[in-house]
């Protein structure tokens, strides 16, 4: 699919975001005339030029942006920072752009995508906690957002704070349950948090005991993902060769392992499926091109790890 | 056998030219003003305080998590209930907690809900007052005489409608007087503004009025309690009986997944 400058995906391949950005001086110079999608359009072109480092053009769209909206506006003072952010060349000057962001939150507190902004610069400037602290603070206020909820969850992932970022993701779970890639993301910090805990036993087989759950939830809700899939015959395969020391199940409210006939019949659809995904599209068969190669890939080193001829 | 003659009115043409086009494009030229009108008039969404956003957003956040608890383990469901029970019932959200308990505010005495009353009102002159100049205009200068026929018979109940200001007994209901054409006009020029201003214009009284009678009572609006909301939400949370959609999802994925 060719990339559309309409949408603006969480992760854009460095060749897609080139194609886009190469697309700025036809729509810089467009019609004068106002569409219903030409701000949107603006706006990806400005991240997509940002992104391939065309400063110049992305400079043009957030003048153009910034004519139409006025500075003023929230989105467009979160735009412009994240302009000025790139155009900073060394930490000082970043420094200064903070400095305005907290000038701007001192005047007007709920201004979510300035402090939004503020915690992503926090983040990327290596100052992990004060960008917890401060999502935790917004959060406190906003407890509704899930975009900040997974961020959440991600800084205390990175940071090895499990349990703190299932939490997150439940949180976001409950926004959207119905979001097979979070139900999936859910499993993977699990089946993580898994193999971390140590020799626990008891802990150790609750959370694979859920994150084997969430990716089979998450492959029902969405019968293709193949990410579902992965995770799913992670677990059944370390299910299996643990099957010997499990210990006794005590029933606390927590999920409970299925019996190892049910587990052997999951781990059987999981290799089978992603057999299959993985032949067809290596044979980039019609339907079947959605995939991220690298994706794909992983799925066939699993595979063939586990000895199984594609 | 006897036919009932058709009747035939003998009318001056130029009654067409004169009557049933200016009427026609003052109601179009009327309806696309009061829609610019009213976007001149809209003011911006009053902009709330970080406090008073927390406790739309908890409350909210209580909602959600009872709505969709099922997504969640037991163990964890019953962390957040814990919570979200204690803090409701405590008023930890509340904007302004000393004044939990002292039951509704007055909703004239809040500043903030006269505004959103004085935007009601406005929208509302803004409906009323061209309606009532065209009309009176229309009795003024048009009125008590039949300007056309309609290409369609009709039954007799319409006559009241139609011939509006004629009153003449044994008429053809197809016959109709320059009122009833700015009626018909009233209600249904809806699809030309919608061409010409867009569909969501704000030129169509009609979809004003069905707007203002089926609105859902508001959730935030002025005269509600917030700490009887939290109460009642911290209720509704305790009586949650819960379960998991991952329940027996192994069982149900193997018979409903093959490859």
């Amino acid at each position: 699919m060719a990339p559309s400058l309409l949408f603006n995906p969480a992760k854009l391949p460095p060749s897609e975001a080139l194609q886009l950005a190469q697309q700025a001086p036809v729509v810089l110079q467009g019609s004068s005339s106002e569409t219903v999608d030409q701000w949107a359009t603006y706006e990806n072109l400005l991240l997509a030029c940002l992104r391939t480092g065309d400063d110049e053009a992305a400079a043009k769209c957030m003048d153009q942006l910034e004519a139409r909206f006025g500075p003023d506006n929230e989105r467009v003072m979160a735009l412009r920072g994240l302009l000025s952010e790139a155009q900073a060349e060394n930490n000082g000057e970043l420094e200064a752009v903070l400095k305005q962001y907290d000038a701007i939150l001192e005047g007007n507190s709920t201004n979510l995508p300035i402090t939004k902004r503020r915690i992503a610069l926090l983040r990327s400037m290596g100052r992990v906690s004060d960008a917890a602290t401060a999502l935790v603070q917004l959060l406190d206020f906003s407890p509704t957002d899930a975009e900040a909820w997974s961020e959440l969850s991600d800084l205390y992932f990175t940071q090895g704070l499990y349990s703190q970022a299932i939490y997150a993701l439940e949180e976001v779970l409950l926004l959207s349950p119905n979001a097979w890639n979070i139900h999936a993301r859910l499993g993977e910090v699990q089946y993580m948090a898994a193999t971390t805990s140590g020799s626990g036993g008891g802990s150790q087989q609750k959370y694979l005991a859920e994150a084997l759950k969430r990716f089979a939830r998450s492959i029902e809700l969405c019968d293709d993902y193949l990410r579902g899939y992965y995770g799913l015959k992670l677990v059944t395969t370390r299910l299996l060769k643990e099957q010997a020391k499990q210990a006794k199940q005590t029933d606390d409210g927590e999920f409970t392992l299925p019996d190892p006939k049910t587990i052997e019949r999951l781990d059987e659809l999981a290799t089978a499926k992603l057999s299959e995904i993985v032949r067809h599209s290596t044979l980039k068969d019609r339907g079947w091109r959605g995939y991220d190669e690298r994706e794909v890939a992983a799925a066939r080193e699993l595979l063939s790890q586990n000895g199984i001829e594609r | 056998m006897a036919q009932v003659p058709v009747q035939t009115i003998h009318r001056d043409p130029q009654l067409f030219y004169w009557i049933l086009f200016p009427i026609t494009i003052v109601m179009i030229l009327t309806g696309v003003l009061r829609h610019y009108a009213s976007v001149l008039m809209q003011s911006a969404p009053k902009k709330l305080d970080q406090k008073a956003i927390r406790e739309q957003r908890s409350l909210l956040h209580g909602i959600n998590l009872r709505g969709n608890f099922h997504a969640l383990s037991k163990k964890s469901f019953a962390t957040r209930r814990d919570a979200l029970v204690t803090a409701f019932e405590s008023g930890a959200y509340l904007k302004d907690p000393e004044r939990a308990g002292q039951g509704q505010p007055n909703p004239l005495s809040d500043p903030s809900s006269m505004e959103g009353m004085m935007g009601m009102m406005k929208n509302q002159m803004a409906m009323i007052i061209p309606n009532t100049l065209i009309m009176s205009w229309i009795n003024a200068f048009f009125s008590g005489y039949v300007i056309m026929k309609l290409p369609f018979p009709l039954t007799i109940k319409f006559k009241s409608m139609l011939q509006a200001g004629v009153m003449t007994k044994d008429m053809d209901p197809r016959w109709m007087s320059s009122i009833s054409w700015y009626f018909l006009c009233i209600f249904g020029l809806q699809s030309v503004f919608n061409f010409l201003l867009g569909s969501d214009n704000a030129a169509s009284q009609m979809a004003q009025q069905m707007g203002g009678m089926g609105a859902a009572p508001q959730m935030f609006g002025p005269g509600v309690d917030p700490d009887k909301q939290f109460k009642a939400e911290a209720e509704n949370l305790a009586v949650i009986e819960h379960y998991s959609v991952l329940d027996n999802v192994e069982e149900r994925l193997l018979e409903g997944i093959t490859v």
